[in-house]
């Protein structure tokens, strides 16, 4: 067992890595004065992962989409009771989630924690899948889908995303279709699980008013050691254009809404977080209040208080999207493009630059304030391969220059995609 | 952590809550008001404009220049209905001075900008400034009309319209559209001066040492104002209709919603909440283990108990030959609980599940101030710890009263389009 403490040079914030005999990453973080509890055990297991191999196959599987959800929604169910069930005797909230390339369990708690950890570490090791409960989770998940796509905003996002990438499994929704999961059995779930829920692949990180002493006891004693069996997933190989540049759709809404998208070159570890911080950075710049773009789409009634910027990113993909209501998003569009080319031109305000980057210092300082969001930054950091705190210090080397070349190189505008979800006309 | 309250005079009441965990400073003002549907658009529109600009910082450029330059300083304003009142709020939160890179004095400065958002604001000849207006304004007008983008939550408004038709809670938080369009910065500027004058006005502020000078400051800012607060009424049971009426819309849309509103004489909070714990509102609950995972008739159904009106909801969104399937599940496990069918196991979750939750109060500079303001609308100021233990005390047979005390009022309908019966 490899242990390491992590400080922040910064802020002075700590916390503690282990890399567990069993295979499992194990992130701690004691806060004082705290009496919450948080912790999620994650999986580098999301929607994307739709073709992998072990060591051992000869070939790729290939799984229907939607399988990583709907195998988190089977976990919940052991042999004997649910999941919920046996949180319900401890008070901790519990539940999980996927995304699009992770799926974690989380609990959280103020008391009984030892307990709460127990549960979580038995469960996500004691797979239960029948014909008949799988059948039975279909309606449950199908109206999960149904109720997904009369969200406007996902259905802006996911429009995007296909009009984006070509064969990037990212432009899927996470849940799959009602007709996709249909093809989902019971062998399959067992095969994905015994695929990905190999703690080698895996993350654990726990948060709040705890003893990293008493919670490697528990993890001692309830992980089972691992084998790693060399896990290989691929994407499909995905041109750095896009599909088109434009959707749009109507829903039965108050106010339309629309994204616009950046399609960016991928990267990984450092250089990813390098990549973030530059592009939000960016974003910042480009959705600033008190920058004149945004200060005359204002004015003139285009945008209102929801106009905002993120950088959206994962295995294979990385997107600067601009989102909001508007009921003329292609002036937007347009606006954006001609901000860039200034931007570009008369160079970035240094001091402008400065200001954003002490506002996105701040956001990560206040982020440290609060256990369930350390607990997210530590296993989201362990998933891209960097420490916890690193994005503190790629913050503070950022340069305008950093800002700069992001911009010339990955916003540009025959790689932009405008999805729109307009209102219906009567 | 310590806390104190001290009376500013006139009904202003200013809590300090010190607490050395936390890396932030945060700062609340709440203005308590009736709610109207003549007056709830403008007094919105009333708050939001004092966040962006002020005397100082005359645009929203200048003053969000401003709140980035002190490392991303927020300042937002809310409304939210409360019964039958409107609480309208001003929320700040900085870092703490000791994270300044460059020595700033983050919280003198943000001292100095809360002031004159609320004490000098952007107005002149009684007007508040004309950009700023139109700003807030459209803010206003697009989240009346983006209620319909999120169908859950317009399901509920609705539903809660149906309810509480001619009651002053019929009316949603921001208002209606009607008023909005027709407001100006003049009348604005004098509802402002109203809420001043005559609203509820409680202070909360959190933060990891003791300074007093915001206290000082909101005490010398108020000297000027002539106060003359007016008590707000909060509880008030809706009256049962005579016959349950039933209301439906069609939209092109995949999943229909359904929200059954039932209405209680009941003034057991404690026991009405126990029962929306037990009935829907966990993974352990009735609905979640029956409609759900039994039936597998929906992604969620859960219900709310808001006591302050003696009401109690049922949410469910499923596919619409499903509904009266969904509903007969649904009123056969209220049955089940009129009917005394509460075990141990279900009783000891709640209350885990409710220790669980107070306990985590003060763990966050928000979960500070709602914890105390809810106490001040409630008039009953207790601990957490206090709170938890009336719920301790509640037992089988209240809760089986409380369920009893629950008579159905009105359904709301959301209905997909494609499969019209």
């Amino acid at each position: 067992m490899k242990k390491e403490t992590i400080t922040s040079q910064r802020t002075g914030d700590s916390c503690v890595h282990i890399k567990h005999d069993s295979g499992l990453d194990i992130y701690i973080c004691e806060m004082n004065g705290f009496s919450g509890i948080d912790a999620l055990i994650g999986t580098k297991y999301g929607s994307v992962n739709t073709m992998f191999k072990i060591a051992a196959d000869s070939d790729y599987t290939t799984v229907p989409e939607g399988i990583a959800h709907f195998l988190e929604h089977k976990l919940f169910e052991n042999e004997d009771c649910g999941v919920f069930e046996l949180y319900a005797g401890t008070g901790a909230m519990c539940n999980a989630f996927t995304s699009f390339d992770k799926t974690c369990y989380l609990f959280s708690c103020s008391k009984n924690y030892e307990e709460n950890l127990r549960i979580l570490l038995e469960f996500i090791q004691k797979p239960y899948f029948t014909k008949e409960n799988v059948e039975k989770e279909m309606g449950i998940i199908g109206q999960e889908i149904q109720m997904t796509n009369d969200n406007p905003e996902w259905r802006v996002f996911f429009n995007m995303l296909g009009c984006m990438y070509h064969a990037h499994p990212v432009k899927t929704d996470i849940a799959g279709t009602v007709e996709s999961i249909s093809k989902i059995d019971a062998p399959l779930l067992y095969k994905c699980y015994d695929t990905f829920y190999n703690l080698n692949n895996m993350v654990l990180s726990i948060s709040g008013n705890i003893s990293a002493d008493k919670v490697l006891e528990i993890c001692d004693k309830y992980l089972k050691p691992c084998e790693d069996k060399g896990l290989e997933t691929v994407f499909p190989e995905e041109p750095l254009d896009i599909v088109s540049s434009e959707i749009r759709e109507t829903q039965p809404i108050g106010a339309s809404i629309f994204q616009i998208g950046y399609k960016c070159k991928p990267a990984s570890g450092i250089e990813l977080l390098r990549q973030v911080a530059a592009a939000s950075t960016a974003s910042s710049l480009l959705t600033d209040p008190a920058l004149p773009m945004y200060e005359k789409l204002l004015k003139d009634g285009i945008i209102n208080s929801t106009f905002c910027g993120e950088v959206f990113y994962g295995n294979g993909y990385f997107t600067v999207i601009f989102s909001g209501e508007s009921e003329s998003p292609d002036v937007i569009r347009q606006a954006l493009s001609s901000e860039i080319d200034r931007l570009l031109t008369e160079g970035i305000n240094e001091k402008d630059f400065q200001r954003i980057k002490k506002s996105t210092y701040g956001m990560m300082v206040r982020e440290l304030n609060n256990v369930e969001a350390v607990s997210n930054l530590m296993l989201s950091a362990h998933m891209e391969n960097v420490g916890p705190y690193d994005s503190i210090e790629v913050l503070s080397e950022l340069t305008n220059s950093d800002v700069t070349n992001f911009m010339q190189n990955e916003m540009q505008n025959d790689r932009c995609v405008l999805s729109v979800i307009g209102k219906e006309t009567e | 952590m310590t806390y104190n309250r001290t009376d500013l005079g006139s009904g202003i009441g200013f809590t300090s809550i010190i607490d050395s965990k936390f890396k932030t400073c945060s700062i609340a003002v709440y203005f308590l008001t009736e709610l109207s549907a003549e007056t709830a658009a403008v007094n919105n529109l009333a708050v939001s404009i004092l966040t962006v600009s002020n005397s100082k910082y005359r645009t929203y450029a200048a003053l969000s220049e401003k709140l980035s330059e002190l490392y991303g300083a927020g300042l937002s304003s809310s409304t939210r209905k409360k019964g039958d009142a409107q609480t309208l709020c001003i929320k700040a939160s900085w870092l703490d001075n000791k994270y300044a890179i460059d020595g700033e004095d983050i919280g003198g400065e943000m001292k100095e900008l809360l002031k004159d958002c609320l004490f000098a604001p952007n107005a002149e000849n009684g007007a508040f400034d004309e950009e700023s207006f139109r700003i807030v304004q459209k803010d206003l007008l697009d989240n009346i009309s983006s209620e319909l983008n999120d169908k859950r939550a317009y399901a509920m408004m609705q539903a809660a319209k149906i309810a509480y038709r001619g009651e002053p809670a019929a009316t949603s938080s921001y208002g209606i559209k009607e008023a909005a369009l027709a407001a100006e910065p003049k009348d604005t500027y004098r509802a402002y001066n109203e809420l001043l004058k005559s609203a509820q006005i409680e202070i909360y502020y959190v933060s990891p040492e003791k300074d007093d000078s915001f206290a000082e400051m909101f005490r010398e800012s108020f000297k000027s104002i002539k106060r003359a607060p007016k008590s707000v009424v909060f509880r008030n049971h809706s009256p049962l209709k005579s016959e349950v009426e039933t209301v439906s819309e069609e939209f092109d849309v995949n999943q229909c919603k359904a929200v059954l509103t039932f209405k209680t004489d009941s003034d057991d909070k404690y026991a009405l909440k126990m029962l929306s714990i037990i009935y829907g509102e966990m993974p352990f609950s009735k609905l979640f283990l029956n409609v759900r995972e039994k039936l597998s008739l929906c992604y969620y159904c859960s219900s709310t108990s808001v006591s302050v009106k003696g009401s109690f909801f049922v949410d469910i969104g499923v596919e619409r030959t499903n509904i009266e399937k969904a509903k007969a599940e649904i009123l056969a496990q209220l049955e089940e609980i009129k009917n005394g069918n509460i075990s141990d196991e279900e009783l000891t979750s709640s209350i885990m599940a409710l220790d669980n939750a107070v306990l985590q109060i003060g763990d966050t500079p928000s979960s500070y101030i709602g914890w105390y303001f809810d106490c001040f609308c409630d008039k009953d100021l207790i601990t957490p710890e206090e709170h938890f233990k009336r719920f301790t005390e509640v037992t089988k047979e209240r809760i089986i009263q409380a369920a009893r005390s629950l008579s159905p009022d009105s359904i709301y309908l959301m209905l997909s389009k494609e499969v019209r019966a």
